[in-house]
């Protein structure tokens, strides 16, 4: 019988809560209506399912539940945020501002929007992992459509200053993306208090269903739908909706509420005290210690150890090197490579990141495994 | 005929043909809206509508909401938010710009105290009523709906309170009383929230028309579309005729002392003096100076005419005082321009709704700040320990 390692990957994506989990089965069987069927009752139990859901996620950034729009998830609503502000100013403004350490998400769709003629900046980081504003600000022109800066970063949980980046927006009138998937659910988000246009965020991040996200939309008007087809979410994302997936979401938004404060206070003691062990080993790095970052995110360089062997002598557990999404070829992190660490180093970092489910004992054993690895790899080394 | 009695008609007739009806009220409102809370709307099971929660923008979808909750058999409280609409999808093609929240009840005609049932209580009494609205913010919570009735000697009428609450409840609608405005609690027990609307039920208002000349027909006339009682009373019966008026109308001959006898005043009757006979006016006066209630009385005339009454008056050795002479309003009628006998019923209907809603009479375009008043519209928070 083979033991399944200790996941250590919740940033990558988490397990569906079992109390998310109940209130989504009666969805897939007989309340499996269409919310969009107007004559009938299956049609009007999927719709109140739907309400609901929304306002269980509007509920936990502190927005409206009209602002919310459903997606298929964070991918999907950061194309609609970036493609659909494009596309709805083309011809007026065409300069997005974002940065080096932003997920492949906003990097890929960036790519895209230069071929159709926008310009983009991408701002570096500094080896804290965070943005100089002075710069953001001395970038912006009067061509200047849009910012995208990520409220916490996959790989790192290092948190850029959304806050102050909100107040240049503001200032300088230009609209404010931010791709807040790794933070919603996890520390409070309280989108009243900021000063953000649009924000994406995901269900399967914070123990919901995978294939549901939503996008966070302050004026609607400012965005251009991207996908077209029965006038779905107000128009601005057709298709059917996913009412399992978005009860799920729903549900697991209102439990983040519930036991943010409990998870966020635990995890942070686990991460620090993970930390701790780690650094005992000596030669070891915490990427980003400097900086605000989440409380269950940890990520890791160790020197003297071969990079392309570490992932593989950690059987035990379940972690990521580099950023998850682009593993399949084999680069060292973008995200570490941008805050300056040596291609060796960024390939001989991990990314741990701790969940609701993470026990104490788990979480001693996964050092014990750590150390292990890392002790014999440098050992090899000499 | 008023919203409120048309609704009742045709709950009765949904009743009597055994039609599943939805009471659908509107218990909030923030910001702005067409209809304030406290608007109603009944729709039965084949989509008939009565009565109205908008200006026709959210009936649409009210219509399927009701649908639904009379599917379940269950109260359903919806949130119709307008509120910084720039594309117009609801609400937005009368500018209105607020957050209404909306409750549908299911009604059970077998049970007496059922919304409706209180509503026709409340409708009924010549005592000013509360009538008590319980929901819930939070949706999937229980909305336990329109309950209660309270009247002005804070009898509680319906459903049995939850003793908690009792005290608190009563003491509000003490003050809503006294306010006479309606006024919206959220009351925290232990763990549970509850919501509640108060509303002061007003009394319909009853215009006594004193003088039953073709004048005062037109007037009768003009003031039944608004749902008002009408009285008509004369010392001629060639005037004072049922024939002349339409049935609703209480129809009286009397001798001017006497007129008061008849009539049972509060303070949303209003009277207007149009006898077009000095003397006839001159001692009904007299006689309604003594009601305090009464918050309004229009004579039509010159204002010699009127001068001329204070000064016999002033021989007899009756003085007004300053409450009796504001709301003595001679000659009546607001400044329209009016000459014919409907454009002076215009006048006087504007004047008299006017002064009992206790508004200016003005222009609203002159007007500063919303059109509503907004009193009392928060939810006061109170904990009850």
């Amino acid at each position: 019988m083979s033991h399944q390692p200790i996941y250590l990957d919740y940033n990558s994506t988490t397990p569906v809560d079992e109390r998310v989990l109940e209130v989504m089965f009666p969805f897939f069987k007989e309340k499996f209506g269409n919310a969009s069927s107007v004559y009938h009752t299956f049609g009007w139990d999927a719709e109140e399912a739907v309400d609901r859901a929304r306002d269980q996620v509007a509920n936990v950034i502190g927005a409206k539940s009209k602002e919310v729009i459903f997606t298929s998830g964070a991918t999907e609503a950061i194309n609609l945020a970036l493609q659909g502000t494009f596309e709805a100013n083309k011809g007026d403004k065409n300069h997005i501002i974002t940065c080096e350490t932003e997920h492949k998400a906003v990097l890929d769709t960036c790519d895209q929007l230069e071929k159709r003629g926008a310009k983009i900046t991408y701002l570096r980081v500094n080896t804290d992992g965070i943005i100089d504003i002075d710069e953001f600000r001395a970038c912006i022109t009067n061509k200047t459509l849009l910012a995208s800066f990520m409220y916490a970063n996959n790989e790192t949980g290092i948190m850029q200053p959304i806050q102050k980046i909100g107040e240049v927006c503001e200032e300088k009138g230009i609209l404010f993306f931010s791709d807040a998937t790794q933070a919603v659910g996890k520390i409070p988000c309280n989108l009243n208090e900021l000063n953000t246009d649009m924000v994406a965020f995901s269900s399967h991040k914070m123990y919901g269903p995978k294939g549901v996200g939503a996008l966070y939309i302050r004026r609607p008007s400012s965005i251009q739908p991207q996908i077209f087809g029965g006038g779905h979410e107000k128009g601005m994302r057709s298709g059917t909706l996913n009412v399992p997936g978005i009860v799920g979401f729903g549900q697991a938004c209102e439990l983040a509420c519930e036991l943010m404060e409990k998870d966020r206070e635990r995890l942070q003691s686990l991460r620090d005290w993970l930390e701790k062990e780690l650094l005992q080993l000596g030669s070891v790095n915490i990427n980003g210690a400097k900086s605000e970052r989440l409380p269950h995110v940890s990520n890791v360089s160790f020197e003297d150890v071969e990079g392309s062997k570490l992932i593989r002598a950690l059987k035990g557990i379940a972690v990521s090197q580099g950023s998850a999404c682009n593993s399949s070829v084999i680069e060292p992190s973008h995200v570490l490579k941008a805050m300056g660490l040596s291609h060796q180093l960024a390939y001989s970092s991990i990314r741990i990141s701790l969940g609701r489910f993470t026990s104490e004992v788990e979480a001693r054993k996964a050092v014990q495994i750590i150390r292990g690895a890392v002790e014999q790899l440098r050992m090899q080394l000499q | 005929m008023r919203e409120i009695d048309v609704i009742i008609d045709s709950y009765e007739t949904a009743k009597s043909a055994d039609v599943p009806c939805v009471l659908a009220t509107v218990v909030h409102v923030e910001g702005s809206s067409y209809r304030r809370a406290g608007a109603r709307m009944l729709i039965d099971e084949n989509g008939l509508m009565t009565g109205a929660i908008s200006g026709g923008c959210l009936e649409g979808d009210a219509l399927r909401k009701a649908l639904h909750a009379l599917h379940k058999s269950k109260n359903k409280l919806v949130t119709y938010d307008t509120s910084d609409e720039e594309d117009a999808v609801i609400g937005a093609q009368l500018g209105c710009n607020g957050v209404i929240q909306v409750l549908f009840e299911p009604i059970d005609f077998k049970y007496e105290e059922n919304p409706i049932e209180l509503l026709k209580q409340a409708n009924r009494e010549k005592k000013l009523m509360i009538i008590g609205t319980f929901f819930h913010l939070e949706k999937s919570k229980d909305q336990i709906g329109t309950t209660f009735l309270i009247d002005e000697d804070l009898q509680i009428h319906g459903k049995e309170l939850e003793p908690k609450l009792n005290n608190q409840l009563t003491a509000d609608c003490k003050s809503a009383f006294e306010d006479n405005a309606s006024l919206f609690r959220e009351y925290a027990v232990d763990q549970e929230r509850h919501y509640v609307f108060l509303e002061v039920f007003s009394r319909p208002t009853m215009l006594v028309l004193v003088g039953a000349g073709n004048d005062a027909q037109m007037l009768a006339q003009m003031a039944e579309v608004l749902g008002w009682d009408i009285v008509v009373t004369d010392g001629r019966p060639t005037h004072a005729s049922s024939d002349r008026f339409a049935s609703s109308c209480q129809v009286v001959v009397a001798k001017p002392e006497e007129v008061l006898h008849q009539i049972e005043v509060t303070n949303r009757t209003a009277f207007v003096l149009m006898t077009h006979n000095y003397a006839y006016d001159l001692s009904v006066l007299k006689a309604l100076l003594n009601k305090s209630e009464i918050p309004y009385i229009g004579i039509l005339g010159p204002k010699k005419k009127y001068q001329r009454m204070l000064d016999d008056l002033a021989n007899e050795g009756i003085e007004l005082n300053e409450d009796q002479l504001a709301k003595i309003h001679a000659p009546v009628g607001l400044e329209i321009g009016a000459e014919t006998p409907a454009e002076i019923g215009l006048s006087i209907l504007s004047e008299i709704q006017s002064v009992l809603a206790g508004t200016k009479g003005g222009k609203l375009k002159e007007k500063e700040g919303p059109i509503h008043l907004k009193k009392n519209n928060e939810f006061k928070r109170i904990i009850i320990e």
